[in-house]
């Protein structure tokens, strides 16, 4: 039983636009998020995905047609309405990952196009522009604007960071009070805002019970495919670190009796962040206590903090004072916003866990012959997409993680514990002009080869544009930093807590390796494996390695 | 001439001065408690609250014994001894500041006797009987009170009295002008007009008790139509001292033509702050025009190591908020980081029948532009109230209608200070109509009109014709 849906032009963040290309021709089969028509506007070209996986029953464009959000592209005939439930939960799900806190895309079209209105939950009552004003950040002096974290047309959810602040104590994001689309922003780099200052308009849309689900029984339902700019099906069933924050509406007064109010003030915590777990969601002290324990165990944003002093009951001197000045011409910039966070982590980690690094070879001749050669096939075919050897090594470490699971393990804050993972996601360290970030690939061990390509691509764009969200840097089992590409022969990575191993790669060389009879010329990968020795034996992380290497230099053992 | 050296002093004993001075004692700080008068306890336990509900006392008594001949039981007319009177009202005042003195002795509070003023940021020079004593402190409360405001067309004539002159009960004029319809007027009007005065109220607002809602200070009024003879949006323009009694001219709506005389007048017109009397400004203190202390959530002024609490840091003037404020600022000074952080201040006029309200009222969840809903229950339908002989009450409450929390709530009716209680503690705790409606209050009692007024928001009364009732087809 095939569904046939009507296939629209999302927002496209304009007026008409113009075809300029058709990608696919009456009968090809779809994936979602396959291109189907490309379009130009006065500003840029851009093709329109799919929504969902079909077959293109019919195209009703043509090139040189001008199209408005909400035209119908093409109309598309999905399997089984199993099928077709599971192509339009993404678009339900894809603007808006956590359901909460839906986005506004899905209720653009139906403002622009009345013919297709059934089309759309009757529960999306409108669009409304907000404006967004500072909130209180704790001092009525005016603040510097040290960067502005959003551009018109981005999508926000609330609570993501809208501009970074900078006071003579701290830095702190503004976060968005509600998800919405920005329209506009008031303010730039290097603006003095303050409490009350308006920072940007935001398209908010009444989305309440926007998922309530377009019916996907009926035949000839239509459904528009609304392109979210940010990830699409971001897994649901990824385990964010809850918030305390996350459910509270700022609409709400404080419900809680004064002997807590009081325990509250002492502790300076607002109320409103807090979740009441009490009847009727009143605020117990225990809420306030949980919620003071959670926001210690966060790391401070701030590096001035750890730096000096020697935070952690270490007792050490201070760094001492040099004037640098004296010794030649200098010049002081300041830490990135990436640093400022990263530092007291990394110094944390570095002090408080019992490193050792164990290095080893991989002998990758034979898995880059076959990357290789997958990459000319694939250029041959037209994909879009390239393998690369750090794919390779996922792969061979989601595979070790699973035969030595201590290594997907953290320890218990009570410390006779170890949480024992059965997920395995991968962190991947990545430079960007602004610093270090490791966005996480979340499922390693279940996707495949070309999937994983496409997804570290898709999270490496992100992170150099600095469009990385909280969540799509959470959940990491273990890291891997690739200095591969850049040269060296082996270092020591600093385990990235609480995490308990990190596996560093270094460039890849040929070296003669003795085969029994002769030196054979052998591309050899060096491997630098730090863990948290409370965890992790060295026997075993020899074994780990080893096992690692063994996988890399045979990649068919990847399916045993 | 002395010196004197202490950690923290407090300036001014009434409620807030002696809570303060405690606390900060029991929390093992050094204390001095400076009093101008001759004993602890302020305004309200010497001149306000205390000395007035002994009177009020007596007043009721009065009346009840009156209101009895209705039901069967005749009393003769009551003999008035004033000077008895007059010597109880001071036993009870007495026997609580006495009480007082006792306790600033058990905790070591040193207590000196005049009027202190601040002579820098950590000196306080205190005029009294045996010449000054300078205070060297490290912190200081500032609880200077207030005191009745004085209308500047008024002449000076013992005739004329604010008050503290009121609750002396020199005689019972025939002929009594109630300047103010206030609390403080309506109490001590309550007082004359039971021991035989024909007493006069006039108000320059449309609205005896203007703080509280219409509705629930019409219930008042009705009662005593024939107590007072009120006039509202009337305002005294005159008075003229003669020799046979004081001329009042009045102006407004209900003003007569001529001027009329009075034995007394009682001005309560309202109370000003003693902010400009204690030299603030000497410390660094900054005191508004109107003689307030400006403080934060923690009782601090502008000056670090100087708090200030009570009437003189603003309104609602009344001694339990500032025995909490004491508190906070006793604490804060020991080092603890308590905030004033009250959701309502409760209010009371023991009037008969009593006025009490916490909270919002309705006037001010209207200007809020809340949304919210009132449920009412007339006593009327309350068999204590009925057996009481006393059906013109009314417990009214008020209702966050997104929530169905409490905000608010107003009884007026005997007993109603009384009762308040626990409308305050349900707004404080977040309370909703349902947890109040569903706690079991004891039949019969006047009480439990306020769990019944939950019933009626929450369409379960019984006990009333029921208006959220399923309508039959």
């Amino acid at each position: 039983m095939a569904d046939i849906q009507d296939v629209q032009v999302p927002d496209v963040g304009g007026d008409a636009v113009e075809v300029i290309e058709l990608c696919v021709a009456v009968g090809d089969t779809v994936a979602q998020e396959d291109s189907l028509i490309t379009v130009e506007s006065d500003k840029a070209s851009m093709d329109i995905p799919s929504p969902g996986a079909g077959t293109i029953t019919e195209i009703t464009v043509a090139i040189g047609d001008k199209v408005n959000e909400g035209s119908v592209i093409v109309k598309l005939a999905v399997e089984a309405s199993a099928e077709a439930e599971q192509s339009a939960a993404p678009q339900q799900a894809a603007p808006a990952p956590e359901p909460q806190a839906p986005e506004k895309a899905p209720a653009q079209p139906v403002e622009q196009s009345t013919s297709d209105l059934e089309a759309f939950p009757p529960s999306v009552v409108g669009v409304e522009i907000v404006e967004v004003r500072v909130p209180d950040i704790g001092t009525e002096d005016e603040v510097d604007v040290i960067e502005v974290l959003v551009r018109p047309g981005d999508n926000v959810l609330q609570e993501d960071g809208l501009i970074t602040v900078e006071t003579d104590k701290a830095t702190m994001d503004v976060p968005s009070s509600a998800p919405g689309v920005v329209k506009e922003v008031i303010v730039k780099n290097g603006d003095k805002v303050k409490q009350g200052s308006l920072i940007l308009m935001l398209e908010v849309c009444h989305t309440e019970e926007v998922n309530v689900v377009v019916p996907t029984t009926t035949i000839d339902t239509k459904v528009v495919a609304p392109k979210a700019k940010g990830p699409v099906g971001v897994p649901s069933e990824a385990p964010v670190p809850f918030h305390p924050m996350a459910r509270a509406t700022a609409r709400d007064t404080v419900y809680s009796s004064p002997s807590v109010r009081r325990v509250a003030r002492e502790f300076g915590v607002d109320m409103t962040k807090v979740t009441g777990t009490g009847r009727k969601k009143r605020i117990l002290k225990e809420d306030v206590q949980a919620y003071v324990k959670y926001e210690l165990s966060r790391p401070k944003a701030t590096a001035a903090a750890n730096t000096s002093g020697g935070g952690g009951g270490l007792q050490l001197i201070a760094q001492p004072k040099v004037d640098f000045a004296k010794f030649g011409e200098i010049e002081q910039t300041p830490l990135t916003r990436i640093q400022k966070i990263s530092g007291p982590n990394l110094h944390r980690n570095w002090v408080t866990i019992p490193h050792v690094t164990q290095f080893e070879e991989a002998d990758i001749t034979d898995v880059e012959a076959f990357r290789k050669e997958q990459n000319e096939a694939g250029k041959k075919q037209k994909l879009d997409v390239k393998i690369t050897p750090l794919v390779f090594i996922m792969k061979a470490l989601a595979k070790s993680l699973e035969a030595f699971p201590v290594f997907n393990s953290s320890l218990h804050e009570d410390g006779e514990h170890l949480v024992m993972k059965k997920y395995i996601h991968i962190g991947i360290a990545v430079d960007t002009p602004k610093g270090l970030v490791v966005p996480v690939v979340r499922d390693v061990n279940k996707k495949g080869i070309y999937d994983l390509s496409r997804e570290l691509m898709e999270l490496s764009a992100k992170a150099r544009d600095g469009k990385l969200k909280a969540q799509d840097m959470q959940g990491g089992c273990m890291t891997i930093s690739s200095l591969g590409g850049i040269g060296g022969t082996a270092f020591t990575p600093i385990v990235n807590a609480p995490e308990v191993a990190i596996l560093g790669v270094s460039k890849s060389e040929i070296k003669p390796k003795w085969d029994g009879a002769a030196f054979q010329p052998r591309l050899m990968l060096p491997l630098s494996l730090s863990y948290d020795h409370r965890v992790i034996d060295g026997a075993l992380a020899a074994k780990f390695a080893v096992h690692l290497g063994g996988i890399m230099s045979d990649i068919r053992k990847l399916i045993l | 001439m002395s010196d004197i050296k202490t950690q923290v002093v407090v300036l001014g004993a009434g409620p807030g001065g002696y809570s303060a001075a405690f606390r900060a004692a029991d929390l093992g700080l050094d204390v001095v408690l400076v009093e101008s008068r001759a004993t602890l306890g302020g305004v309200c336990l010497n001149v306000g609250c205390i000395p007035s509900k002994a009177l009020l006392h007596v007043a009721k008594v009065i009346d009840d014994a009156k209101a009895m001949a209705s039901h069967g039981v005749t009393f003769g007319e009551p003999q008035i001894d004033l000077d008895k009177i007059r010597g109880w009202k001071e036993s009870v005042v007495n026997q609580l500041t006495g009480g007082l003195t006792g306790m600033a002795k058990a905790r070591k509070v040193t207590t000196v006797n005049g009027y202190g003023k601040f002579t820098g940021s950590n000196t306080i020079a205190v005029e009294g009987a045996d010449g000054t004593t300078t205070i060297t402190f490290d912190q200081a409360i500032v609880a200077a009170g207030s005191e009745p405001v004085s209308l500047p067309f008024i002449p000076e004539d013992p005739r004329i009295f604010d008050s503290t002159g009121a609750l002396e009960l020199a005689d019972v004029p025939g002929e009594m002008l109630v300047l103010g319809g206030g609390i403080i007027g309506l109490e001590m009007g309550t007082v004359y007009s039971a021991l035989g005065s024909n007493v006069s109220v006039v108000e320059f607002l449309d609205q005896l008790v203007p703080a509280a809602d219409k509705d629930v200070v019409r219930v008042y009024n009705t009662f005593n139509k024939k107590r007072f003879n009120i006039m509202l949006s009337t305002k005294v323009v005159a008075v003229e001292a003669k020799e046979d009694g004081l001329y009042v001219t009045f102006e407004g709506k209900k003003a007569p033509a001529e001027p009329v005389r009075y034995d007394k007048i009682l001005v309560a017109v309202g109370r000003t702050p003693n902010g400009k009397k204690v030299d603030a400004e000497k410390a660094g203190v900054t005191v508004t025009d109107r003689g307030f202390i400006e403080v934060d959530s923690q009782l601090r002024t502008n000056v670090n190591h100087i708090f200030a609490i009570g009437d003189v840091v603003g309104q609602p003037m009344l001694a339990h908020k500032a025995v909490h404020e004491a508190h906070v600022a006793a604490e804060v000074i020991s080092g603890m980081k308590h905030f004033f952080d009250p959701k309502c201040i409760p209010s009371i006029a023991y009037t008969d029948p009593e006025i009490a309200w916490v909270g919002l009222t309705e006037r001010e969840a209207k200007e809020q532009g809340l949304n919210f809903e009132v449920a009412k229950f007339p006593w009327a339908a309350s068999g204590r109230a009925i057996a009481s002989a006393r059906t013109e009450g009314m417990t009214k409450m008020i209702f966050d209608k997104d929530n169905g929390r409490v905000i608010g709530g107003a009884i007026v009716g005997i007993n109603a200070g009384e009762m308040l209680g626990e409308i305050g503690l349900a707004i404080e705790m977040g309370a909703d109509a349902e947890d109040i409606g569903l706690t079991i209050h004891a039949h019969p009692t006047l009480n439990e009109s306020i769990g019944l007024a939950c019933e009626v928001f929450e369409g379960s009364i019984t006990d009333l014709p029921n208006a959220k009732a399923k309508k039959k087809k």
